[in-house]
């Protein structure tokens, strides 16, 4: 594009910017933003994230990889978020390319586009920014003049639903492999290849999946065979990559000047959860637990408040309570909020994780305020066989001493669905609730609040519960009914999750390759926005199984044998299949895994990661 | 504590860039406080759970005008020089943000939104005016006795808050508008309203405010 049309292009966009909702999301200029001349710069990447920019913004995976490639002087990394629905119809009618906040350039004049699908919901927006940006949605109809289309995220753990949409994927921990993305980018630029040269090489960085390198055959009964790797560069299984300690932490946040819905300084204290919860992919696919150091994050915190201005800091991990040193740490946060005048957020406290003294640092924090608990089930017969173990007693336990301690509202988190579920645990769950608002108020009195919230059980790849099946949806719906039963007329507020909304996700996160062809299909006939209640529409849905000709109860309605090939096989999270599969027999007997902090069940991360874990500073795994 | 003598009220005048031109009131308030809080500045907060810095713009801008000339109060708990303030305000202003000046202000003073009195606006077209026409245009506005209008299902007149509205050439040799309306409270006029009356639509200009008239200025 030359200069000339470039400018075109810019006064174009900035005459469609009145028309639209909250135009503020499209124009960029934000503090801490990173703005490079475009002609100066080798390798030119746009990070997207496919929703809009009030969503997008808060991602801290984007946020650091933003930070991180932009601290190379040859590379420029700048940033687009999904167009809303009425700027989407602006763009088409005035058939303006999707550009990039920073320097309003189409994204097809980049070279990467790296893309983050944390879950699956995303998939048909994803697809919806190729082809606003003119970029062929297949990957096997782009060209050497087309951007390299690069996806990450937790979603892809699974990649085959949208593998022909992906030229490759980062498998894992982004930080490092996108470094090598571009420094193998540029040397075949220099070397003036094939894309399809590229491929290959791409292929060869560790945790790097190219699915066109693999052919997917499926047995006569629908089910697939082993993966056939078409290049020697094609490994099987492809290791998920991971750091050996975590990144420096990001203080340059970029601050926006409209509102998001998260604006707080984001550290993560710790990555990985050694619980193993059978239904968390989280607590999986992020293993081995590695915490930063007190002093670390207290610095970053600092310096995060003094370039941002933020009033709230937010402290990220799976279970922060399993923080070493959470007492220490939460003293020193309320010197901090003393001496910053901010709120502090510290989400993911666990039941068996509470004591008096984190109770007693707590109450200085936030007095007042909600208080959350995630119990998933109603009956300590279930939650032992989803192996999140928690006593009757022990919770009541926990209850007691949040009300005691000043707080007036609790909001706990149950989850429905599993196979292994009867209608006397549903019910529990009302009793259960009912029980601990009487506590409550008796304690609190009139103030004392319960909120609980309802989950749908979605049996997902690389969890023990991979092989399970997913809830019909009339069951699902009577168990709601139950709990609607249950809690009337006692005051408690409950919120549940759309069981069509579980049912895609389901779907989509269980697929394999042949998956993509809904997704295809269903973007076609309008799909986006999944994951907003206003805009999912599952009949657009089934039509697209239809269209593809799948049946969608294969996916979701079939226990999987132990053995058979599952559409993830080849993709090694670090959790070794037969650890699962021995899990699963686990669960079916109703026995617990207990934290493996105290004791190594081989799961198999620590043989896959030998060599690297050796290279972490001491201390920095919490593997026996 | 801080000592009542200390407090000091300091007067800033900014610019609102193109990259701020879809940033809204309470967006600019929320900007503004982190500005503040970037600062290090002894700034005056609000007493609580959730202290919030004391600010004071004068006069909101409709969203998608740019401006040279905004207002804003904003106290602090000790004085400050005032270079040592305009360098603190400029290093830690996003883009678009520009300080034009800082002063001190009697703390007596009433409320800058109190005081406004009127605004003055240019106005930029994407596409090539005629003189002629636009001229035209300006002259059936300002002979009207009256201009009825309805805002948000209220009926008034715009004819007596235009001081003065202008046909005129800009920098880049364009024709454009020059516009003095009256900015008190319960007695706003706006030049998208003034643009709309002459046949307008937002997509078709760009507006600046140049500049603010207070009641003691």
């Amino acid at each position: 594009m030359t200069d000339f049309q470039h400018n075109h292009l810019r006064q174009r966009i900035e005459r469609i910017l009145p028309t639209v909702v909250k135009p503020g999301r499209y124009v960029g200029g934000e503090l801490n933003q990173v703005i490079k001349d475009w002609e100066s710069v080798r390798t030119h990447l746009a990070l997207v994230f496919p929703d809009i920019y009030d969503l997008g913004h808060s991602n801290l995976g984007l946020a650091i990889l933003y930070d991180l490639l932009n601290q190379r002087s040859d590379v420029l990394a700048e940033r687009a978020y999904s167009p809303w629905i009425d700027m989407e119809a602006a763009l088409r009618e005035a058939d303006i390319p999707l550009f990039s906040l920073e320097s309003k350039r189409p994204l097809s004049e980049f070279d990467i586009i790296g893309v983050s699908l944390p879950y699956e919901t995303l998939f048909t927006n994803f697809l919806n920014i190729l082809d606003l940006s003119q970029i062929p949605i297949f990957s096997k109809d782009r060209g050497d003049h087309h951007p390299l289309i690069i996806a990450g995220g937790q979603s892809v753990y699974n990649p085959e639903p949208v593998a022909p949409f992906v030229d490759a994927f980062v498998i894992g921990e982004g930080e490092e492999a996108m470094l090598d993305v571009v420094d193998v980018h540029q040397a075949w630029v220099s070397a003036n290849q094939t894309r399809g040269e590229l491929l290959i090489h791409l292929a060869e960085i560790p945790g790097v999946y190219v699915p066109s390198l693999y052919q997917v055959d499926y047995a006569p009964d629908g089910t697939p065979l082993p993966v056939t790797p078409l290049h020697l560069a094609a490994s099987v299984p492809v290791t998920k990559r991971i750091m050996a300690e975590l990144p420096q932490p990001l203080t340059k946040f970029l601050v926006p000047n409209v509102e998001v819905v998260q604006e707080r300084v984001n550290i993560e204290i710790m990555r990985g959860c050694t619980r193993g919860c059978r239904f968390c992919h989280a607590g999986m696919v992020n293993r081995p637990i590695r915490e930063r150091p007190l002093e670390e994050i207290l610095e970053s915190l600092r310096a995060g408040l003094d370039q941002t201005g933020y009033e709230e800091v937010s402290l990220l991990s799976l279970s922060s309570s399993d923080y070493t040193e959470i007492v220490p740490l939460i003293e020193s946060l309320r010197e901090l909020l003393c001496e910053r005048q901010v709120n502090i957020s510290l989400p993911s406290l666990r039941i068996e994780s509470f004591s008096e003294p984190l109770m007693d640092q707590l109450q200085t924090l936030s007095p007042g305020g909600g208080f959350t608990l995630a119990p998933e089930a109603g009956t300590e017969r279930l939650r032992n066989i989803i192996n999140k173990p928690i006593s009757d007693q022990e919770l009541m336990e926990t209850v007691r001493s949040i009300f005691e301690h000043g707080w007036n509202s609790i909001k706990l988190y149950f989850m429905i669905g599993h196979p292994q579920e009867t209608m006397e645990d549903v019910a529990a769950i009302a009793e259960l609730s009912k029980t601990i608002l009487q506590e409550g108020k008796r304690i609190v009195g009139g103030r004392a609040r319960l909120h609980v919230g309802v989950s749908t059980f979605i049996p997902k790849p690389h969890t023990p519960f991979q092989w399970a099946t997913f809830d019909h949806t009339q069951s699902i719906e009577a168990k709601l009914a139950l709990l609607h039963d249950g809690l009337h007329g006692s005051k408690i507020k409950m919120t549940w999750n759309d069981p069509q909304a579980s049912l895609l996700e389901a779907w989509l996160s269980r697929g394999d390759r042949r998956m993509a062809n809904v997704i295809y299909h269903a973007w076609q006939n309008g799909a986006r926005f999944d994951a907003w209640s206003e805009h999912f529409n599952i009949d657009l849905w089934r039509q697209a199984f239809e269209q593809a000709q799948l049946d969608p109860d294969f996916y979701t309605k079939r226990a999987k044998d132990l053995d058979e090939t599952l559409p993830w096989d080849h993709i090694n999270a670090g959790v070794r299949k037969s650890f699962l599969q021995r899990d699963y027999k686990w669960s079916l007997e109703g026995q617990i895994r207990p934290d493996c902090r105290q004791n190594c069940y081989a799961c198999g991360i620590l043989s896959d990661f030998s060599e690297l874990r050796l290279t972490a500073p001491n201390g920095g795994w919490k593997c026996p | 504590m801080t000592q009542q003598e200390n407090i000091t009220r300091i007067r800033v005048e900014y610019t609102k860039g193109p990259s701020l031109r879809f940033t809204g009131h309470l967006d600019m308030q929320r900007l503004w406080e982190r500005l503040l809080r970037r600062t290090g500045l002894p700034i005056r907060y609000s007493q609580g759970f959730h202290p919030r810095a004391r600010l004071n713009l004068a006069s909101a801008l409709p969203l998608g005008f740019i401006s040279q000339s905004e207002l804003l109060d904003f106290w602090m708990d000790q004085p400050r020089p005032l270079d040592e303030i305009h360098q603190k305000l400029a290093d830690n202003a996003p883009a678009g943000l520009i300080i034009r000046s800082v002063q001190v202000i009697d703390l007596s003073e009433d409320a800058l939104q109190v005081q406004m009195k009127a605004s003055e606006f240019t106005v930029r077209f994407f596409e090539t005016q005629s003189q002629d026409l636009l001229e035209q245009k300006v002259s059936e506005i300002l002979s009207s006795d009256e201009i009825i209008r309805k805002r948000r299902k209220k009926t008034y007149d715009l004819r007596p808050l235009i001081i003065d509205l202008q046909a005129e050439p800009l920098e880049d040799g364009q024709v454009g508008l020059s516009m003095h309306l009256r900015a008190e409270e319960g007695a706003t006029g706006r030049p998208d309203e003034v643009l709309d009356q002459m046949g307008y639509t937002n997509t078709d200009y760009i507006v600046s405010r140049t500049a603010l008239t207070l009641e003691n200025g």
